[in-house]
């Protein structure tokens, strides 16, 4: 899967916050706010364009103290999470 | 054709337009300067058209459609519409430090307003400045500025101020310039797009507060902070944030002044206690 199109991770008075900035993304109307590992993952995602569950939690285990199990649950649920909000 | 400066929030711009167009300026005169260096923008102005170019945006507002795109070559292009009919077509270059306008010769007077409006927001948005849509008064020394949704009542709550609260003067009705100076601090200024309202004021004031505002039964106001602060704001800034370039000019101004500037939300009825309670509890 692929973050959408014109989704932008902006640091909003210290917080990290997706707004819709792109001409795909205009109308979102509204601003989604992550907390640190979300934010962390976001830019992950990112960086491998072409993403899943998987990739990312074995990426979230290289950065963090995390066994495989957790991770790969913290990161389904935050993707599921973004998948109901439309943003990938 | 002939060369006229102004300067809107200390941003200096240039107009090329032939006499006819430049005598229906009056509301930039406060604004005229003889300086004539460093322009941040310039607009030259001419009849022609129809302009071609490929669509990604119609914004409406008010029976007039703002149209953007841009040419094969990749300029962004403007055009403006007013109850469906074509005033006039901007086309942008040098990073909107350039601009053609060229005229239909229907509503030219409010296409150079608009072609304006676009230069000034695209070209100022990396320098710490933005344009509102909001209505500002100043009461002792200070600025503050009252944003909501078209038809919300902005200006009426401007005119409550004026009518309720001694010593506030309207500073702009419709489209106040805000600048994050670079010790950090935020100023409002007036500027030659007021709207409906002929308040055309070179005058500037800091920034003491934002209150965004919604028609309610009742009157009540409370403070907001952090993205609150930050998404009561942004969408009363014109730009367009699908240039990546633009929106993290505009996220950094919005992100000062959500972060420097009390923002409050008021609730409020179209009456005398509205003023009242919004001046005591903002104006401190």
């Amino acid at each position: 899967m692929k973050i959408k199109k014109g989704f932008v991770l902006r640091t909003v008075c210290g917080e990290n916050v997706i707004v819709g900035e792109g001409l795909d993304a205009i109308n979102f109307g509204r601003m989604l706010s992550l907390n640190e590992t979300a934010a962390w993952l976001w830019k992950q995602a990112q960086e491998q364009g072409d993403f899943n569950a998987q990739s990312l939690s074995e990426a979230l285990c290289q950065e963090y103290d995390v066994t495989p199990e957790q991770a790969l649950q913290d990161v389904t649920e935050t993707i599921q999470n973004w998948k109901q909000l439309g943003v990938i | 054709m002939r060369e006229q400066y102004y300067i809107v929030a200390e941003h200096l711009f240039c107009v090329e337009a032939d006499d006819g167009i430049l005598a229906q300026m009056a509301n930039y005169e406060p604004f005229r300067t003889e300086q004539s260096n460093d322009a941040l923008f310039s607009l030259t102005v001419t009849d022609g058209g129809p302009i071609q170019f490929i669509e990604e945006l119609s914004q409406d507002e008010d029976g007039q459609d703002i149209v953007c795109g841009h040419t094969e070559q990749g300029e962004p292009v403007f055009e403006f519409r007013f109850g469906g009919k074509t005033a006039g077509w901007l086309v942008c270059s040098a990073g909107y430090r350039e601009g053609m306008l060229y005229l239909s010769g229907f509503q030219s007077k409010a296409a150079v307003d608009n072609a304006l409006m676009i230069q000034f927001a695209m070209a100022s948005a990396t320098l710490n400045t933005v344009l509102f849509h909001a209505a500002a008064v100043n009461l002792d020394g200070k600025g503050y500025m009252f944003l909501g949704k078209s038809g919300t009542g902005k200006s009426t709550h401007a005119r409550l101020w004026l009518q309720n609260i001694p010593g506030t003067e309207l500073m702009n009705d419709d489209n106040p310039a805000v600048r994050i100076k670079a010790d950090g601090t935020a100023v409002v200024y007036g500027t030659p797009w007021s709207g409906k309202t002929p308040c055309y004021r070179n005058i500037c004031a800091p920034l003491g507060g934002i209150v965004l505002l919604s028609q309610a039964p009742y009157n009540k106001i409370v403070r907001l902070k952090g993205i609150g602060a930050y998404a009561a704001v942004v969408p009363s800034i014109s730009g367009k944030r699908w240039d990546s370039r633009i929106a993290d000019g505009l996220h950094e101004t919005e992100n000062a002044l959500a972060s420097n500037v009390p923002v409050w939300h008021l609730d409020c009825l179209p009456d005398a206690d509205a003023a009242h309670l919004c001046k005591d509890t903002i104006a401190l």
